[in-house]
């Protein structure tokens, strides 16, 4: 069991949690992530620890309110409660190489995966932009960016209350991949790297690869149990099956199979839908409950 | 031994519940014997002597068969002495018998020896075995010998760590600890118990029964580390320098996948992914618990070994129509024969002789159909003694949304990539007394056999647990030396 040090909201859908958990906190490296199970009825999601600290045994986890799971941790936990299961750390760390100049792209929630890989580029000596694509009220870890790497971007997109929200992400997805193309037509980078939702990873894909830049991506397929037992992660990386968790995270986006990653992403939205609205709906019931 | 018996021909059957209703809950199957019909049963046996029992020389860690069964006869009276007198005699050789009771392939093994076959039904030793565990459960008559156990342990002051909590490992980190050792188990998943938690459904082997046995452990000292993934978390080097050995149970957990187009659709799952949301995350109460599964109108598993029996009958729980498609014929069905009929029972039907090609998507990316090459036995066997097979030019194609694949799986990879350890086509080779490659490191179960049985890894733990404890004596003497 592992206990939460510290909870807050950090931006809007976006949560800080400083967890206890020595075992990860001595050995993660950037680039790892962890397999969380926070509740007894719980599912297993992977997440990042985002910062660490291996003599005190915390690390950080900042999580994005998605789905039931992620609103379940937002919701139901408190500080000094204790999250049942945290594996890891899983997945192989980034490599820490010269690069030269780099662009590393976090959308929405991705940025915080970003962070650690940047920071360790950076202090090995690359060049590092960081470019943060995301709405408003959702903007996390900018001062620690601006910090961190050589230059940190900021590009912001407000929520029309008018349209539904995938419509509001497109308006995301627009931008993002606008602000990429004028990068990367000012200047010439090394490297581009990025992490945010499959859909958004291809979009600036396809910019990158116009401009002929070698690209990596921090891939997040749904998985089980992260250690390559349940073959849930599978992705196609240059015409062969491999495991995102034991072989990845991170693949050479020209060698991936997008669209395959994409449909499989999205295989349980009907029910994970259901899931939501249901839990909802036992909220609603608690908060009446509590009027009366 | 000396007393003449009647012989009675048929066995004493066990109750079941009936296959309409067991296709609606994931509830355990066979309900086992009450200690009156397991008398009736265990009254049955001929007492072969021990130096001759077949029985005994069936089982791959020659459990005292003929003596567990006369306890029941002889203590009829007195049921709580019997079933405690019975379970003494099963520990000595195995600690996990409420499981090996109900997963063992008796079939092969114990009951394929049983002399009684010669003249009428063979005796229902895994029934047996089952029935005095379960018993001594419930009544707390396992606690009891169990607390009559640990005040005899003397510590012995080293450490041993166990990579894997499935078989393998719990067997061997119980030895150990029974002969005084520190004991700490690394385990990936959250829970303990391996294939046992994560793999074999819960109408086959309830899933707390495999919690007391893993209690039990604990109450023998030893601890238990989950989430913690050798490899990534700790690597063995790390663990050597803490500890006196070292015991790899990692087991054979890496699944094989069909290399045919399609492979990657919607749908397709491994039996290892489909198993584990099914019974770890209790996929089958979803949205109660959170972990979700699809499982279409239609579904094909493709293997026939225990795996994809498990995965066929899961899936059929879920109201699914399920097919079986095996590319040999009936007679090279690995499956326990018990599994095998419940699965017909339940309505699951065969196809042999058919091998998956290729995958057929909907056009968005999710399963529609699996097309198969008809295959045909030839009379040349290969080295399993198998028919060989080989294809006909010819297809059947077989309308699904769900396949689940269950052609067998590898050893863990986070593990075999340890430097230093020889590994031999993905398993980790070891000497006669289970010592890997590595000084001070030992092997068992599927981690160095491929995917074999519960009753196999066990017995390795055991083995294990024996060749550690000579290691470790030896080093011992050297370091008072
Ligand atoms: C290596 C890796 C690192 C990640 N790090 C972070 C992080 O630091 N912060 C963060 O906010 N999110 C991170 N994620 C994403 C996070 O795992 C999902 O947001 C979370 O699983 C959503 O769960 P939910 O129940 O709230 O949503 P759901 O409603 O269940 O799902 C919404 C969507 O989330 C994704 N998802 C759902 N379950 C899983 C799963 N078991 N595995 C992977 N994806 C899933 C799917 O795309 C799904 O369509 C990471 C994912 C991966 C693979
Ligand atoms: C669905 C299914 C049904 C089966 N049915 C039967 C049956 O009816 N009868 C029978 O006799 N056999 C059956 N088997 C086979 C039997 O379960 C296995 O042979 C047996 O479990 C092997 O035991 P083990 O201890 O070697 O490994 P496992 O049971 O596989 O346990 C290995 C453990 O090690 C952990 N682990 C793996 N890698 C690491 C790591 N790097 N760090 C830490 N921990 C790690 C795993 O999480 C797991 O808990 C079945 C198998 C399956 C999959
Ligand atoms: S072989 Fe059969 S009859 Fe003989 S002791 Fe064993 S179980 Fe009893
Ligand atoms: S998550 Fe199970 S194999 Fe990768």
């Amino acid at each position: 069991m592992y206990k939460i040090l510290e909870k807050k909201e950090i931006a809007m859908r976006n949560t800080w949690y400083k967890v206890h958990a020595p075992h990860v906190a001595k050995k993660v490296k950037p680039g790892q992530f962890v397999i969380v199970r926070a509740f007894k009825n719980g599912e297993r999601i992977p997440l990042t620890p985002v910062m660490w600290d291996r003599d005190e045994g915390w690390i950080v986890l900042i999580v994005f309110t998605r789905g039931k799971t992620t609103a379940r941790m937002a919701n139901e936990l408190k500080p000094g409660d204790e999250i049942l299961n945290i594996a890891g750390p899983l997945g192989n760390p980034a490599e820490m190489e010269k690069f030269g100049k780099i662009l590393a792209i976090g959308a929405y929630t991705g940025i915080v995966e970003v962070y650690p890989i940047a920071k360790a580029w950076q202090e090995l000596g690359n060049d590092v932009t960081t470019l943060h694509v995301t709405f408003e009220p959702m903007v996390v870890l900018k001062d620690e960016l601006e910090r961190a790497v050589g230059r940190h971007v900021v590009e912001t997109v407000p929520i029309d209350p008018n349209l539904d929200f995938p419509t509001n992400m497109k308006n995301v997805t627009k931008r993002l991949v606008e602000k990429v193309r004028e990068m990367l037509e000012k200047e010439s980078y090394d490297l581009v790297f990025m992490v945010g939702p499959t859909g958004d990873q291809k979009a600036v894909f396809e910019v990158v690869k116009e401009f002929g830049v070698p690209m990596k991506a921090d891939l997040h397929p749904i998985m089980v149990d992260g250690t390559g037992m349940c073959g849930a992660c599978r992705v196609t990386v240059g015409g062969e099956v491999k495991f995102a968790c034991i072989d990845g995270p991170e693949f050479d986006a020209y060698e991936i199979h997008w669209d395959e990653l994409i449909a499989r992403s999205g295989y349980y939205t009907d029910m994970e839908q259901r899931a939501m609205q249901e839990y909802m709906k036992l909220i609603e019931q608690a908060l009446q409950g509590g009027e009366q | 031994m000396a007393v003449k018996r009647k012989i009675i021909k048929e066995r004493v059957p066990t109750p079941e519940r009936p296959a309409e209703e067991r296709i609606k809950s994931f509830v355990e199957v066979n309900l086992g014997y009450t200690f009156e019909l397991a008398v009736k049963e265990a009254e049955r046996c001929l007492q072969c002597p021990y130096n001759y029992a077949p029985c005994i020389k069936g089982c791959p860690v020659h459990i005292d068969i003929p003596g567990f069964i006369s306890k029941l006869v002889e203590y009829r009276d007195d049921p709580d002495k019997a079933v405690k007198e019975a379970l003494s005699v099963i520990w000595t050789c195995n600690s996990l018998p409420a499981t090996t009771g109900r997963v063992c392939p008796q079939e092969d093994q114990c009951e394929m020896n049983c002399v009684m076959g010669k003249v009428g039904d063979k005796i229902n030793i895994g029934k047996l075995e089952r029935f005095v565990a379960d018993y001594a459960r419930e009544k707390g008559i396992d606690e009891e010998l169990l607390f009559e156990m640990i005040p005899r342990i003397e510590k012995k002051g080293q450490k041993v760590a166990i990579i894997g909590a499935g078989p393998a490992g719990l067997t061997a980190a119980g030895e150990l600890a029974k002969l005084g050792y520190d004991v700490t188990i690394y385990e990936a998943l959250h829970e303990a118990g391996g294939v046992l938690m994560y793999g074999i459904p819960e109408f086959r082997l309830p899933k707390s029964i495999v919690e007391s046995e893993i209690d039990k452990l604990k109450k023998l000292g030893v601890k238990i580390l989950t989430d913690h993934i050798v490899g990534r978390t700790v690597t063995i080097e790390e663990l050597l320098e803490e500890y006196d050995a070292v015991f790899i149970g990692s087991g054979a957990g890496t699944p094989r996948l069909i290399n045919a187009p399609g492979i990657n659709l919607n749908g397709i799952y491994t039996a290892n992914e489909f198993l584990t949301r099914v019974n770890l995350m209790k996929a089958y109460l979803f949205p109660e618990y959170d972990t979700p599964v699809k499982v279409g109108k239609r579904v094909v598993v493709i293997g026939a070994g225990n795996t994809a029996m498990d995965a066929a009958r899961s899936a059929r729980r879920f109201g699914s129509e399920v097919i079986i498609a095996y590319r040999r014929g009936p007679e090279d069905v690995s499956a326990r024969v018990e599994e095998v009929e419940h699965a017909k029972e339940e309505g699951i039907k065969f196809e042999f002789f058919v091998n998956p090609v290729e995958f057929i998507g909907d056009g968005k990316g999710n399963l529609k159909a699996v097309k198969f090459e008809k295959m045909k036995a030839l009379d040349e066997r290969d080295s399993r003694g198998k028919r060989k097979i080989v294809g006909t030019g010819e297809y059947v194609t077989i309308e699904a949304e769900t396949a689940i694949i269950a052609i067998g799986k590898h050893p863990n990879r986070l593990i075999v990539n340890t430097p230093g350890l020889k590994v031999e086509r993905g398993r980790i080779v070891v000497d006669e007394n289970l010592m890997t490659s590595i000084p001070g490191v030992f092997a068992g179960g599927d981690a160095i056999r491929g995917e074999a049985t519960v009753i196999l890894a066990m017995g390795d733990g055991r083995m294990a647990a024996k060749a550690i404890h000579e290691y470790l004596t030896k080093k011992r003497e050297n370091g008072n030396a």
